[in-house]
């Protein structure tokens, strides 16, 4: 079951469409990573998501429930978290939970257990000082527990790890990859080795559309194209392999870096075999055969150009 | 738990902790102290600067100059510190978004405002009253000899409340219409220099609500019948609870 699903989205603030016609489907117990460069379009989508803006066109139903502007109704299944969350510095920690879950409408003795579950989660189980005196890793670690208060189906965050630094990165990561399972996370970034290390699926957001969706291991191979790298022993022996006759009669592209091959086959009929076949023929033995997987950010680079 | 109560007890801790409960209080409690002392020892101040040689019949101060103290200091110091003091109120947590966060957990926007006009009212209501408490108290003390008609006295006191109610229903309105933290002040500003302009125009003066407040001495002293400023007093109420009114309206389709 899909648990937050966006139909057709269009959005435009005065002259420029930020959204056109987007379509994203997230499904349950995911961990999915909303991807564009800075102004794609990710913070409005979630704002939209949330009933903070009024889209010009589209439908957006989470938990099967369709989301309706100024209404917070489905707002009860969503935990949000903002990019740089702002806080009453007067308050400490456990008395903003409590605000909030006296908002949500917990009973006392849920927000207590909760509280101290969430704070311990965070590592923020024994801060007792005024949020003013927090530093920016800590809000947003409370910003994810008071995001995760009412036991939210979906956790929506927004850049969360673009203003930290690597250890408190680190921190917020870990955090996110330990609430899979119990709740589905989308998370925005521009971050892709954040993407990398705790998503599941991706989206890549571009010029108001989806330009890429799929699991990574989906993406992956279905951008896989034809390439290898060889790595060779010797200068000698690249340089006999590299300008040998049989390779120059297939349809490719030869790139020689020192010691190391890198072959595209714009033919999909020949695969690795036949280079395999030339090595053996040649009585090469290369150091490294690697059929080259495409990173997420040669991926990246190449659906936003 | 209500929105409502939930909210107005975060106001409450938000004005104790961030010390405008203390500043308001401590203000209106110099004011209180401060009016009939002022009363008291205006004619001997001047005697003392008098040049030597020089007489002049300064009348004798009674309890109602200490109350004409009180009035024309809450009605100037007073009003300015109160709008200064919570002129943030709902403008500040607009720009830095700290409202963002709870209003996506399901708080009512409508109890947002109601709430925060209830706390500032109530740190209002608090002031007024130390002050006029303070006032009274010196006054019997100083003029011992000296009566008021308490309920002149009274029925003034309500309208300088009531006008300072007013402003902080013009304030809350203003920072649900424009921008930014000063936007707020200037457009209470504007209004009440605007006001204040048209009682310039006697017709008006009847039904303007800056008559709620600058008539209040002369109901005090008894000069003027109360059922003068009846209608002014009815016009003001009307006015905040329309702006008020008007205040959740427009918060309700402002995007955040």
């Amino acid at each position: 079951m899909s648990i937050l699903e966006i139909k057709d989205l269009q959005m435009s603030f005065g002259g420029n469409h930020v959204l056109q016609g987007l379509n994203m489907t997230v499904p349950e117990h995911s961990v999915f990573g909303f991807v564009g460069r800075n102004g794609a379009g990710k913070t409005t989508t979630m704002k939209i998501v949330l009933g903070l803006l009024r889209p010009r066109s589209g439908i957006v139903t989470v938990c099967g429930e369709q989301v309706i502007y100024g209404a917070t109704k489905t707002n009860r299944h969503v935990g949000f978290l903002p990019d740089v969350p702002e806080f009453y510095g007067y308050m400490r920690p456990k008395e903003y939970l409590r605000l909030c879950g006296e908002i949500t409408g917990l009973s006392s003795g849920q927000i207590r257990a909760k509280s101290e579950e969430l704070l311990e989660l965070v590592g923020l189980g024994d801060v007792n000082r005024k949020i003013s005196g927090f530093s920016r890793g800590m809000k947003q670690r409370l910003g994810i527990a008071q995001a995760l208060l009412n036991e939210p189906r979906l956790l929506i965050c927004d850049e969360p790890t673009s203003a930290l630094d690597p250890i408190g990165r680190k921190q917020v990561l870990d955090i996110l990859s330990a609430i899979r399972g119990k709740t589905t996370v989308v998370f925005s970034t521009h971050i892709l080795s954040d993407v990398e290390r705790i998503c599941d699926h991706i989206a890549v957001l571009e010029r108001g559309k989806l330009v890429l969706s799929g699991t990574l291991g989906e993406i992956q191979k279905e951008h896989r194209r034809n390439s290898f790298s060889i790595r060779f022993a010797t200068d000698q022996d690249a340089l006999e392999f590299s300008q040998s006759e049989e390779l120059k009669e297939l349809n490719i592209n030869l790139e020689l870096d020192e010691r190391i091959l890198t072959i595209v086959i714009e033919d999909n009929s020949i695969g690795g075999q036949g280079l395999i076949d030339l090595l053996s023929q040649k009585q090469i033995v290369p150091e490294k055969f690697e059929a080259m997987e495409p990173t997420l950010e040669s991926l990246f680079t190449e659906v936003v150009r | 738990m209500n929105h409502y109560l939930v909210f107005l007890k975060k106001e409450l801790v938000e004005h104790a902790r961030t010390y405008k409960l203390l500043i308001m209080l401590v203000v209106f409690t110099i004011f209180g102290i401060t009016n009939p002392l002022i009363a008291k020892l205006t004619p001997e101040l001047l005697a003392s600067f008098m040049p030597e040689g020089m007489s002049m019949t300064i009348p004798e101060p009674t309890a109602l100059d200490s109350w004409a103290q009180f009035f024309k200091n809450t009605q100037q110091m007073g009003m300015i510190v109160l709008v200064l003091v919570f002129s943030g109120v709902l403008s500040s947590e607009i720009s830095r978004g700290t409202l963002i966060n709870l209003l996506t957990k399901g708080l009512s926007r409508q109890a947002v405002i109601l709430a925060k006009y209830s706390a500032m009212l109530l740190v209002w209501s608090l002031s007024i009253l130390l002050s006029a408490a303070l006032t009274w108290v010196y006054t019997m003390y100083l003029f011992p000899k000296d009566h008021l008609g308490v309920g002149y006295l009274l029925f003034a006191i309500s309208c300088m409340w009531l006008f300072g109610a007013f402003l902080l229903a013009l304030l809350l309105s203003s920072a649900t219409l424009v921008q930014g933290n000063y936007g707020s002040l200037l457009l209470t500003g504007l209004m009440v220099v605007l006001l204040m302009a048209l009682n310039i125009i006697p017709s008006i003066k009847e039904y303007n609500p800056v008559s709620v407040a600058s008539k209040t001495m002369e109901l005090a002293a008894g000069k003027i019948d109360p059922s003068s400023v009846y209608t002014a007093v009815e016009i003001t109420a009307v006015a905040s609870l329309g702006l008020i009114a008007l205040a959740v309206i427009v918060f309700r389709k402002k995007r955040l």
